[in-house]
Order: C-alpha cells, then sequence, then structure tokens
C-alpha cells in the first residue's frame, strides 16, 4: 500500500470548527489541490497510554480497506482536568496524482471530561455513516460512561482477553447481548477463531464423513496463556452447533462433559507453550480423527483427518494473521448482530456456571 | 451411506465462514502452456493458501509434453517464485503441489480419455474428490472440438457418482457468428449449456463489476440512465501497448476479435442492461442478451459510417519512438489487420431509443484508459449571457475502469467574480482508491465461483453469438475490402474516427 502519514502541527484544546478545519488543512496537497476524504465509517477507539502508540499503528493499518474518521480517545479519568488534540490523516496517492485521505484525531483527555468522552465524540462523528466502538484493553460495561458511548454507537468490538479475569468478561459481555438497549458486540477472540472453525468445518465437507459430527465422542483444544477465551468460545460454538449440552466441569475447569444426540462428549482443554493463543484442536468420531494443528514457528496450519493410522487427507495452508489491524478489521465487517457468536457466548457462559 | 449424503455440515452453516466449493478435480488441457503457469496455478495456489479450496482438491494437468507429475510441478513453482520473488511458502507449496498431477496425452486420441477417467477416478478414492471434476480447455481452440467430443464419449460429461462436471472454454469463442455457433453447437452436443463456462477475465475485474454495484446499488443515477437525458455515450478502451510477440496470434485476431467481440462488448452489455431482478447467473445474462439482441443491425453496405478501421504506425508513446504494427515481429509487411476499431451503435429500445454509442478500442494509442462516458444533453435553457456561458460544456459523467477506478462527473459552476462567468467542473470521485487494498486477480475470482458452481460472471452461448452477430457484417466488409486507415502510435485513432462523430456534431473525449 501506497500512503503518507500527515500531522498537523500544535495541538492543545480545539473547538469542533477549529478540528474540521484543520483536518481539511491536512489534505491539502503541497500543490494546492485538494486531497478527498474517503471514509465508509466512524471509528471512535478508547485506550490508555500505555497502549496508545500500538492501537494509533492498527488505527492507521486499517485505513486500507476501511477508510474511516478515526476518534482515538487516550484517556486517563483520574489526572487533572485537561483535553489535548491532536489531528493526522492517512493519504494515499495513485494515478494521476490524485489523493485520497482517512482522518485521525486523536485526544488525550485527563480528569473529569475523560468520564464524559461522548460529549468529544458525538460533534466529530461524520453524518450518515455507522459508528464503531472499539475498546482494545479493559472496559466497565456497567459505568455510565460506557452506556453513554455506547449510544452513540453501532457496534461495539471488546477483547475479552485484555481482561485480567477472563471469564467475569465473558460473562458481562453475555450480559450485553441480552440487554435490548446495546448495539451489536463482536470479541476479538472470536474474531481469532475464524479460520480455524473453517478449517475445522472443511474436514467435515467429504458427504461420507458429515455424518460423523453427530458422533463426535471427544475433543481435545491446546491454548497458550491467553487463549483460554479462544478455546472456551470454540468450545461453546461446536456445543452450540452440534447440540450437546453442558454436563460437568472438573478438573480446574480444563475437563468437560456433554451430553450430545448420540452420546456423551468429553473435552480436554490443556494448556501449551505460550507461542501461539491456540495450538491444535482434535475432534474423535468412533471411526475417525479430525486434527488442525499450528505450525510451531510458522504462520501456517496443517489440516489432517485420519482412519487409524490410515491418512485419508492432508493440507497446509496459511493460518492468516492475528495481528490487531487485521481482527479488527474483520469485525468492521459487519454491521449486525453475529448470531453464531451469540450463540456460542452463551453456550460458553452455560458451561461456566456448571 | 445413501442417508448420510443428506446430511449437512453444520459446521459451515454460518454467514460469517466463507463459503468453500465442494471437493473437486480441475483438469486442465494445455497444461504445458504459459496459462496454466502464469495465472490459473498461481490463482489456485493463492486460494489454497487463504484457505479457499476445499481439503479435497486436486489439479490434473494434460499436454503432449513428456513430464513426470514432479516436472511438472518444479516448472509451476518455478514460474510462481519468479512472479513472487520466493515468497512461496515451502509448506503450503508442498501440501497443495502433492495434489497436482501431470498426465502426458494427446487429447486428439481416445486412449487418452480412457487413462484420464481412470486417473480421475483413482483421484477419487485416494484424495476424495467426490467424482467432481471440472474440464479447462487452456489449449488451441482447434482442439476444442475434439476434446468436447472424446470426454463425452467415455462419459466424463457427467461427474461420477453423482458428482458434476463443468467445461471451462478460454476466448476466442470462434472466429465469426458461424464458428461460433459451431463451436456452441460441439460443446452443446456433450455438455449442457449449464454445465459450460465461458471465461472472460474482463468480468472478473472487480473493477467491471463495480459497474453493475454504481448503477443497480445507487438510487440517482439509474433516473437519468435513458434517452430522456442521455445524449450519447463514449466507451474507449485503449492500450498504450503494441503487439509485442503476439504479431503471430494478432495477425489471425485483430482488434475486432481480440477486445471488442469479448471485453468490449461486455461492458457495452453492462452500461446498457436493465436492472435484474437478481443476482442470479440467468437473470443477469439474460439482461445482457437482451442488449445485444437490441443492437441495430449495420447493413453490410452501410458499414463505412458506423465502422472505422485502423492500424498504427511508427510513432511516439509518451517519449518512446515505437514501431509501426507492420514493422512487429511476425506480422505481414502488407497486413491490414486492426489494430484500432471505432463503431457506433444503437441500442433499440424503449431505454436507449436514438442514443448513440460510440465504441473505440485500440493498440498504441496515448494512453491505457478503459472507461465509459455517459454525455447528457445540455439544459434546455441557460438564463446567462452567451459569452459568459462560453466554457460550460454539457454534463458528462464517467465511469472509470482503468488505469484509476471511479467516477468523475462534469458540472457548470460560476467562476468567482463579478457578473455570471459559468464554468465546467470536473468533480472526481475515485471510489477504486477510496478502498486502498489492492482487489484479488480477476483468475482468483473465477476460479472459485466456477468450484462453487456460481456461472454469472461467465459468457452464455447466447451472448457470444449476440456479440458476432452484430460484428459480423462489419468484419465481412473489410475482408472483402482490403483498406485500412493508418494513424501514428501515440494518438487517438485514425481521422476517420474523429470524422465519425464530427457527421453527428460531436466529438471524441480525451480519456
Amino acid at each position: 500500500m501506497i500512503g503518507e502519514a500527515r500531522q498537523a502541527p500544535g495541538g492543545g484544546r480545539m473547538s469542533v470548527g477549529q478540528i474540521e478545519r484543520e483536518l481539511g488543512k491536512l489534505r491539502t496537497n503541497d500543490d494546492g489541490t485538494l486531497a478527498l476524504r474517503s471514509s465508509v465509517l466512524n471509528l471512535i477507539v478508547v485506550t490508555d497510554e500505555e497502549s496508545a502508540q500500538e492501537i494509533t499503528a492498527s488505527v492507521s493499518k486499517l485505513a486500507g480497506r476501511h477508510p474511516a474518521r478515526a476518534v482515538v480517545f487516550i484517556s486517563d479519568p483520574e489526572g487533572e482536568s485537561n483535553v489535548d488534540v491532536r489531528l493526522s490523516a492517512f493519504c494515499n496517492v495513485r494515478g494521476g496524482g490524485a489523493q485520497v485521505c482517512a482522518e485521525q484525531v486523536t485526544i488525550h483527555a485527563e480528569g473529569p471530561p475523560a468520564r464524559h468522552l461522548e460529549s468529544l465524540a458525538g460533534p466529530l462523528l461524520i453524518p450518515d455513516l455507522p459508528v464503531f466502538l472499539w475498546y482494545p484493553g479493559e472496559f466497565s460495561p456497567r459505568s455510565l460512561e460506557f452506556a453513554a458511548m455506547a449510544d452513540l454507537a453501532d457496534r461495539i468490538i471488546v477483547d475479552s482477553a485484555a481482561s485480567e479475569n477472563h471469564e467475569t468478561c465473558l460473562r458481562e459481555i453475555a450480559a450485553l447481548i441480552e440487554d435490548p438497549e446495546m448495539p451489536a458486540i463482536g470479541d476479538l477472540q472470536w474474531v481469532g477463531l475464524s479460520p480455524w472453525r473453517s478449517l475445522l468445518a472443511d474436514t467435515f465437507e467429504a458427504p461420507e464423513r458429515a455424518g460423523d459430527l453427530q458422533k463426535i465422542e471427544s475433543a481435545e483444544i491446546l491454548y497458550a496463556p491467553g487463549g483460554e477465551n479462544r478455546a472456551l468460545l470454540l468450545v461453546g460454538w461446536l456445543a452450540s452447533t452440534l447440540g450437546w449440552r453442558p454436563e460437568s466441569r472438573n478438573g480446574g475447569g480444563q475437563n468437560l462433559e456433554f451430553s450430545g444426540p448420540s452420546g456423551w462428549i468429553s473435552v480436554v482443554l490443556s494448556p501449551d507453550s505460550p507461542d501461539a493463543r491456540l495450538r491444535r484442536i482434535r475432534l474423535y468420531s468412533p471411526d475417525y480423527s479430525f486434527q488442525v494443528s499450528r505450525h510451531r514457528a510458522l504462520s501456517d496450519v496443517r489440516t489432517t483427518v485420519m482412519r487409524g493410522d490410515e491418512l485419508l487427507a492432508e493440507r497446509t495452508v496459511h493460518l492468516g494473521s492475528f495481528d490487531l489491524g487485521v481482527l479488527v478489521g474483520e469485525e468492521l465487517r459487519y454491521r449486525g448482530h453475529d448470531e453464531a457468536y451469540e450463540g456460542s457466548l452463551r453456550k460458553t457462559v452455560e458451561i461456566l456456571d456448571l | 451411506m445413501a442417508d448420510t449424503h443428506v446430511l449437512q455440515n453444520v459446521l459451515r452453516d454460518e454467514q460469517r465462514l466463507p463459503r468453500v466449493p465442494e471437493p473437486g478435480v480441475m483438469v486442465i488441457f494445455g497444461a504445458s502452456g504459459d496459462l496454466t503457469s502464469r495465472k490459473l496455478v498461481p490463482a489456485l495456489y493463492d486460494l489454497a493458501a487463504q484457505r479457499r479450496l476445499p481439503l479435497e482438491f486436486a489439479v490434473v494437468g494434460i499436454s503432449r509434453t513428456e513430464m513426470s507429475h514432479e516436472e511438472f510441478r518444479g516448472r509451476l513453482r518455478k514460474t510462481l517464485e519468479e512472479q513472487r520473488s520466493g515468497e512461496v511458502s515451502d509448506d503450503v507449496w508442498e501440501s497443495f503441489s502433492n495434489g497436482i498431477f501431470y498426465m502426458p496425452g494427446d487429447s486428439k486420441k481416445a486412449e487418452t480419455y480412457d487413462e484420464l477417467k481412470e486417473l480421475l477416478k483413482k483421484l477419487d478414492s485416494e484424495r476424495g474428490t467426490q467424482g467432481n471434476r471440472a474440464f479447462y480447455l487452456s489449449s488451441s481452440p482447434s482442439l476444442f472440438p475434439a476434446i468436447v467430443e472424446n470426454l463425452g464419449e467415455v462419459g466424463l460429461n457427467k461427474g461420477e457418482n453423482g458428482g458434476w462436471s463443468r467445461l471451462v472454454v478460454e476466448k476466442p469463442f470462434g472466429r465469426d457468428l458461424r464458428s461460433a455457433q459451431d463451436l456452441n453447437a460441439e460443446l452443446q452436443r456433450y455438455f449442457d449449456e449449464i454445465q459450460i463456462y465461458r471465461i472472460d477475465h474482463y468480468l472478473g475485474k472487480e473493477t467491471v463489476q463495480n459497474i453493475l454495484a454504481l448503477r443497480f446499488a445507487n438510487g440517482i443515477f439509474e433516473p437519468l440512465w435513458n434517452q430522456h437525458y442521455v445524449d450519447h455515450v463514449q466507451i474507449t478502451v485503449a492500450e498504450d501497448i503494441g503487439v509485442g510477440t503476439r504479431g503471430a496470434f494478432y495477425e489471425e485476431a485483430g482488434a475486432m476479435r481480440d477486445i471488442v467481440q469479448n471485453h468490449v462488448m461486455q461492458v457495452l452489455c453492462l452500461t446498457a442492461m436493465e436492472p435484474p431482478v437478481t443476482f442470479d447467473a440467468e437473470s443477469v445474462r439474460e439482461e445482457k442478451v437482451k442488449v445485444l439482441r437490441a443492437v441495430r443491425s449495420i447493413p453490410e453496405d452501410e458499414v463505412e459510417n458506423y465502422a472505422v478501421r485502423g492500424q498504427y504506425v511508427r510513432g511516439w508513446v509518451f517519449g518512446e519512438e515505437v514501431p509501426g504494427y507492420r514493422e512487429e515481429e511476425n506480422v505481414d509487411p502488407e497486413s491490414v489487420t486492426e489494430t484500432f476499431v471505432a463503431l457506433k451503435l444503437f441500442v433499440d429500445n424503449w431505454r436507449w431509443a436514438r442514443v448513440p454509442f460510440y465504441i473505440r478500442a485500440g493498440k498504441r494509442l496515448p494512453k491505457k484508459a478503459t472507461e465509459v462516458a455517459i454525455q447528457f444533453h445540455s439544459s434546455p435553457h441557460t438564463p446567462f449571457a452567451h459569452d459568459e456561458t462560453e466554457s460550460l460544456a454539457p454534463n458528462v459523467l464517467v465511469v472509470r475502469i482503468q488505469p484509476e477506478e471511479g467516477l468523475s462527473l462534469k458540472i457548470g459552476a460560476k467562476v468567482p467574480g463579478a457578473g455570471f462567468e459559468v464554468s465546467s467542473v470536473n468533480m472526481d470521485l475515485l471510489y477504486g482508491t477510496a478502498f486502498l487494498e489492492e482487489a484479488p486477480d480477476a483468475y482468483q475470482r473465477l476460479l472459485l465461483d466456477l468450484m462453487l458452481g456460481d456461472p454469472t460472471l461467465f459468457i452464455r452461448a447466447d451472448e457470444a453469438e449476440g456479440a458476432w452477430r452484430i460484428l459480423d457484417p462489419v468484419m465481412d466488409h473489410w475482408s472483402e475490402k482490403r483498406e485500412v486507415s493508418f494513424y501514428p502510435a501515440g494518438t487517438w485513432g485514425p481521422e476517420a474516427a474523429d470524422a465519425l462523430l464530427e457527421r453527428d456534431g460531436r466529438e471524441w473525449r480525451r480519456p
């Protein structure tokens, strides 16, 4: 991608009018022509000082597929009252020198203003475009601040692994999806499962094996620290799709039992080395074993279907990127409720409740 | 076994997971050719690496060259590495290429097909390809009838055990109406039309598909898209390159067969068609065929008034002196093959009555540009003084397909200052650059559609024939009258092309 990042000088507290004017100036090219603004959505991000740099980098990468007006809040409700606005644009040149820019407004909000971010975000949104609200880190779904921000949004993106207590976080998100006042919610841990789910589905594409989905007897999932929620959501997905009912949870939450259409299913979640959040999934039916397994050092993943010792099908493909920007970009493609996710999350909470 | 077939893969039953085709084999005839190594296999490799192909997938290459599976795989990998400057994953290639097989064989001989049938059966049992096959004809068109007949005679025109069988045909779809009808009859002797996928890679381009999105996803353009508001339409498909090493091929084809019959006619159809009821293959193709049927026939004795052919002579393109067509490699020094075509067509239906469609396509024009320009009528009356509106031109909406995809609208605006001087201003919207990412390769899109069984972006028999029916009288006239107008390389075609519009009081746009 060819692109150019432009920064406006200065900063400090600015009015909405000043911000719009300065953003307009950022789109002015050296030769006096004006680059177009290109935007398909508004993206509001709420983060803290510590993660700000990584998040800002991800946001500028998103400009490729999802050109947006991004409003990034670096929020510290504890500090002295202060608002500081920085403006930048990411511009792309193509063909005959024509330029298109995506814009970013970065606002440091400290003290009381940090508890009223909606008052800063609202006037900066581009009309007629959907609003995505992204919390890359911890968030407090029961706070008034969260509710006020959620009011502005058409969809909220969270990361259930960013929280210290990942199980509580899943429960809180599950409570949000039951709240009719809330917009649709997406979890980056779920997005990270998409390639795994697709690869697993591939192994049942042969008609003679599709029937084995109803005969799964056991499953093993290897995950790394930080991958607990991915592993849990994967089990939740299998259970909700295949009609498994959670029955018991033992061994520190790692041994699960379900009752399914053709008997009991046991699932073992095992922690593994920390290099990949999910490392391997295996499903066993009476006749076959199905495995999707990540290479230790590579971005590739190998899928196999075995009958006893006989290798029936094998394939290695790219697993795809789990870069933060890629995961968020994937979420930005969806506007409405993701029923598969919501069903899987409900089932996951049923498991946690055992 | 029978009841397991009706069981669905519930894991796949979800909007957010990509659709993956059923297991299957792609058989490529003419596999030692360039198209296989440069386009087809790289597209399949990318699809495989991006998890868009089924786990049970195989490729079988056939051509006369003696080669082992390993040699074939090695050749394909070499080309891929050259294209990707070494960025080919060993593991992914290894696993993908394990499913690539090569079978030396003469496609005119029946025994080749017995052997192929055995190989495919073996793959069904060893690689689980489920009796589904797509046959890709990438060989010389002269072999198409023999291949199709042989496939039919050994029963490969039907999938094995309830599987499917599909046939992919590369352009040219014949040389004229008669040969296209003959070819279609040959294909349809053994394959039903629904099994036949005629590929025009132009339709796989995102930018071409965007014409449909622009027209049918936006409410504001369609009300203007007719003879009440449109004065005329100009379609330009310009290339700045010459024939290069393809001289021998081009001598046989010319711009009419190479570009106009397929790419240009497709763009015409997408521009002029009525909104399809749904975006399925038959609805979309039905509307395209209706456009071709509505195009007024050019009487053979009036060809001169409707068509111009040109050929480039030595000239300058972007600061470089380039040879004339007759000086190119493998070109007859007295050749009258056209490298430029201009046409005036009418689409005789309610929407487009009396609106001329001016079409031009050629090589060695000043720049590479593909666009559709909708020129609107002038405003019926301007209240401003005549000398203040001199630089005001009628509104033009340009749909640009390449190189910078986008829309451009020419509107009148007041020039700042005293008085009321009004001038035309171009407003450009580059929706292509609004999304900064590169679009996927056209072949990737089309091969995936083929495997998924979606022929929307492929050409139906009556479309191919409909396009020839329009062009046949012109080509007949040209082949009798062996004359061609010349234009210097780096200009917008011969003077006769300008005259074609001047007679109507119009002129070509500069793209």
